[in-house]
């Protein structure tokens, strides 16, 4: 009983990455455009992230260049797929294989083989007082933040308009490309974050497989939650505390289980998978979800 | 230039980048205040016409002046800033939004960053809503509403920008003929205020009823323009179709022979969990037209495709004594069912495939040798066959049917589907789409199939077509029947209430 208690904050931290990336996902699919890159965005904003707290000093401003990396990534998605009329699964792809491909290059040009270890003072620093994480106050924010953005404002409306019709958001003036491009950037901005969260804050590290399939079970999340931000918080604490749970109980069954470890660590990507069977089939996505307009 | 001219046209000509000539070299003037009709037959260029003016194709060719200046609008946006806004055939509306929501999108009252201004927007709608005359709920999702109230979210969402132009495409074709009427009187309405509205139509008693000038497209062509009283309907048709048409085929007395198909108590599930068709009982006689009435989108799509086996259903259903139930579409279709469905592309034709491979779809067994392959020979002068037992405009069977007109594809259709002999034929929207001569074709072989025998039934949401064919009419509306009459009670008022969901007390 008393395990299940105690890797709570290890689930509220496991819960940032797959709920920022998720939530900036439910925006960029609110507007039609699928972006499969998560993981790929992920690792290359923990890179970016990286280097910029080590190369300023300040933490603060390398999560700056993180999610500036992803905002770089989600427009060069968004170009192909809204003005290039790409594949935009093609693109995801290409994406992650980028991120694996240029940071295992970046990890090997600047430290050699191993991947480093991040110097304490530049990590994220916690909450004074609280003892937690700032990211794992700000995920919530941001939830509350996307979730006012799509529903309460006027851009929201523009861009659940060019997801569902886009001829209707063009016939009354609504700028389909522009809204979609910078939907799909705030949801690479996001994804970024999640990176910067995972490289400074999290794991103290860069590799080419940093987030470890966290990107895919985001898209599950997205899945799951029916592309509505609270469902997305549910969903990622969800996961993060099968994650959690599976990283104590790896260390547990270390000594005597006789488990493998590899085997524990399973434990939150086949209950994602479960949860998302369950979840899905009521799902009901915007009508244009990844299909490019093009006036006749 | 025309002096008093709102919209001048000059010499537009538009060409698709696949190489179809739509116009070639119109002229348009609308005047201010004034409703002006733009008849033409189906492929005439109305609305090809139209989307240029409203920015949502550019021309190839010729000059927009608009108040007097030349205008080149690159996109509907601009248009409509300037004034022109125009309701699309298929409506241009975000599903899941209410009325609302669609009305405000793009003028949402502040920045984009901040809250929809609900309460405004919601009182400037109600003030147009009391000038108008037309009425919609506002907060409920559109895709919800009966699609003529669709129709008047549109036409609002429009006057809600202040459009001194409004361009309707067919807006009567998902109309009811009360509705119809109302929406007239709403055009006459926003004339009086010094609006102008295009209304586009290929229906003559509507260009009496509403325009005040009317101009007539022929093939991408103008080959008139006139003040629309003192204009006669048969001036017009004849401008509109440019060739005398035989008169129609005289339908012959006959009483009707044995029941064909029988259905009792059919029901088609829909879409969350509502039923799309409920509890429907008729029979098709041999000899005659059962016609089916209603507005587009009561139930009478899915009535058709559980019938040929395309969708489950429950209840009782028989052609010729043979139960249908738990048979799919082959096995109906050998039991002697003939299906021209509503949407020739999707379902009828293989566009890609040419008019012989066309020709035997759904029927190969004719064609095979014992060693199960086609036999070429047989297939291509099967085809040859069709082509001239109905007129098929076509340079040959090889044809891929992608380059045939609509009616070409659409005799196609009915000779491949009458080749099967069949004992019972649905004919859904069969002339949907047609040009005048080729509607007048198909409307001609359907009512002599009835005279030789045929049991036919016909889904129509255009009523002329049921009215002129049917031996009895039923009404659907929202998945039943809303009364069924015989060819002595035919009375469009009466029919049109119907379709509108208004039940015959008793
Ligand atoms: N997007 C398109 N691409 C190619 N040809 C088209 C396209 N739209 C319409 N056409 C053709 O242009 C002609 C005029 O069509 P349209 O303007 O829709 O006529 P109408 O509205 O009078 O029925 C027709 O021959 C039609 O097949
Ligand atoms: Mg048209």
């Amino acid at each position: 009983m008393i395990i299940l208690l105690q890797v709570l904050p290890v689930a509220l931290r496991a819960m940032v990455p797959v709920t920022l990336c998720a939530v900036g996902e439910i925006t960029g699919e609110r507007a039609g455009v699928v972006n499969i890159g998560l993981e790929g965005i992920m690792t290359l904003s923990a890179f970016a992230a990286a280097i910029g707290s080590w190369a300023t000093g300040n933490p603060w401003i390398g999560a700056l260049c993180g999610m500036g990396a992803g905002a770089i990534v989600g427009l060069l998605h968004g170009f192909i797929s809204v003005y290039l009329r790409g594949d935009q699964i093609i693109s995801g792809v290409g994406i992650n294989l980028l991120g694996m491909g240029a940071v295992g290059f970046g990890t090997w040009a600047l430290w050699g083989a191993k991947s480093p270890m991040l110097d304490k003072k530049f990590w994220i620093p916690e909450v004074p007082g609280l003892g937690i994480s700032p990211f794992v106050l700000m995920t919530p924010l941001l939830v509350v933040l996307t979730w006012w953005l799509l529903h309460r404002t006027a851009l929201g409306l523009r861009i659940r308009a060019v997801g569902e019709n886009p001829v209707a958001a063009d016939v009354v003036g609504v700028p389909v490309e522009g809204v979609r491009l910078l939907a799909v950037v705030f949801g690479g901005a996001l994804g970024g974050l999640a990176g910067a969260f995972l490289s400074l804050d999290w794991l103290h590290t860069v590799s080419p497989t940093l987030p470890a399939g966290r990107g895919f079970i985001a898209l599950a999340n997205v899945v799951f939650s029916k592309l509505n931000p609270f469902l997305a918080l549910l969903g990622g604490f969800l996961f993060g505390y099968f994650d959690a749970l599976a990283i104590q109980l790896a260390s547990v069954a270390g000594f005597g289980g006789g488990i493998p470890y590899q085997f524990v660590r399973m434990i939150p990507y086949i209950a994602t998978l479960a949860v998302v069977a369950l979840a899905i089939g009521r799902a009901r996505f915007p009508k244009a979800l990844g299909q490019p307009y093009r006036r006749e | 230039m025309a002096d008093n001219a709102l919209l001048e046209a000059r010499g537009i000509a538009k060409v698709y980048p696949d190489g179809t000539v739509a116009l070639r070299g119109v002229d348009l003037v609308v005047r201010p205040g004034e409703v002006h009709g733009l008849l033409g037959e189906n492929g005439a260029g109305k609305t090809t016409l139209t989307k240029i003016i409203s920015g949502l194709l550019p021309p190839t060719s010729g000059e927009i002046r608009w108040r007097g200046k030349r205008v080149r609008f690159s996109s509907p946006r601009e248009a409509l800033r300037a004034g022109i806004g125009m309701v699309h055939q298929h409506f241009a509306l975000v599903g899941p939004f209410t009325g609302l929501e669609n009305i405000a999108l793009g003028e949402e009252g502040g920045g984009a960053l901040s809250p929809v201004h609900v309460a405004s927007v919601r009182r400037r709608v109600e003030a147009i809503m009391r000038e108008s005359g037309l009425e919609a709920p506002l907060d409920v999702p559109v895709e919800d509403l009966p699609v003529g109230v669709q129709q008047r979210v549109e036409i609002l969402k429009m006057l809600y920008r202040e459009v001194d132009l409004l361009i309707l495409d067919e807006p009567t074709a998902v109309l009811t003929p009360q509705e119809a009427e109302e929406l007239f009187s709403v055009l006459r309405g926003l004339a009086a205020q010094g609006r102008s509205v295009i209304f586009i139509t290929h229906k003559l008693a509507e260009v009496t009823a509403v325009t005040d000038r009317v101009t007539v497209l022929r093939r991408g062509e103008v080959v008139a323009t006139r003040e629309t009283p003192g204009s006669t309907a048969e001036e017009l048709a004849r401008l509109m179709v440019g060739e005398e048409l035989p008169p129609p085929r005289a339908r012959a007395e006959r009483a009707p022979g044995r029941e064909v198909l029988r259905l009792e108590g059919f029901t088609v599930p829909g879409p969350a969990g509502k039923p799309a068709v409920q509890g429907v009982s008729f029979s098709v006689r041999e000899g005659e037209i059962l016609g089916i009435a209603g507005v587009q989108g009561n139930g009478q799509t899915e009535l058709v495709e559980a019938l040929v086996g395309l969708r489950p259903w429950s209840g009782h259903a028989e052609l010729l004594g043979k139960d249908l139930a738990g048979r799919g579409p082959g096995e109906i279709a050998s039991l002697g069912l003939a299906h021209i469905p509503e949407d020739r592309h999707g379902m009828g034709l293989i566009l890609e495939f040419n008019l012989a491979e066309n020709a035997i779809l759904g029927r190969l067994r004719p064609f095979l040798d014992p060693l199960g392959r086609l036999r070429w020979g047989k297939v291509y002068r099967f085809a040859r066959e069709l082509i001239s037992r109905f007129s098929i405009q076509a340079p040959g069977p090889r044809v891929p049917v992608r380059y045939l007109s609509g009616g070409n594809q659409q005799r196609l259709v009915v000779g491949r589907e009458l080749s099967k002999a069949p004992k019972l034929l649905i004919a859904n929207q069969p002339t949907r789409g047609l040009d005048v001569a080729a509607t007048r074709y198909i409307r001609d072989l359907l009512l002599r199939l009835r005279d030789e025998g045929m049991a036919i039934l016909l889904v129509s949401a255009d009523l002329d077509e049921v009215l002129e064919l049917s031996d009895r009419v039923a009404v659907m509306y929202r998945g039943t029947f809303a009364g069924v009459l015989s060819r002595e009670e035919f009375d469009r008022e009466r029919i049109g209430l119907l379709m509108g969901g208004v039940r015959e007390a008793g």
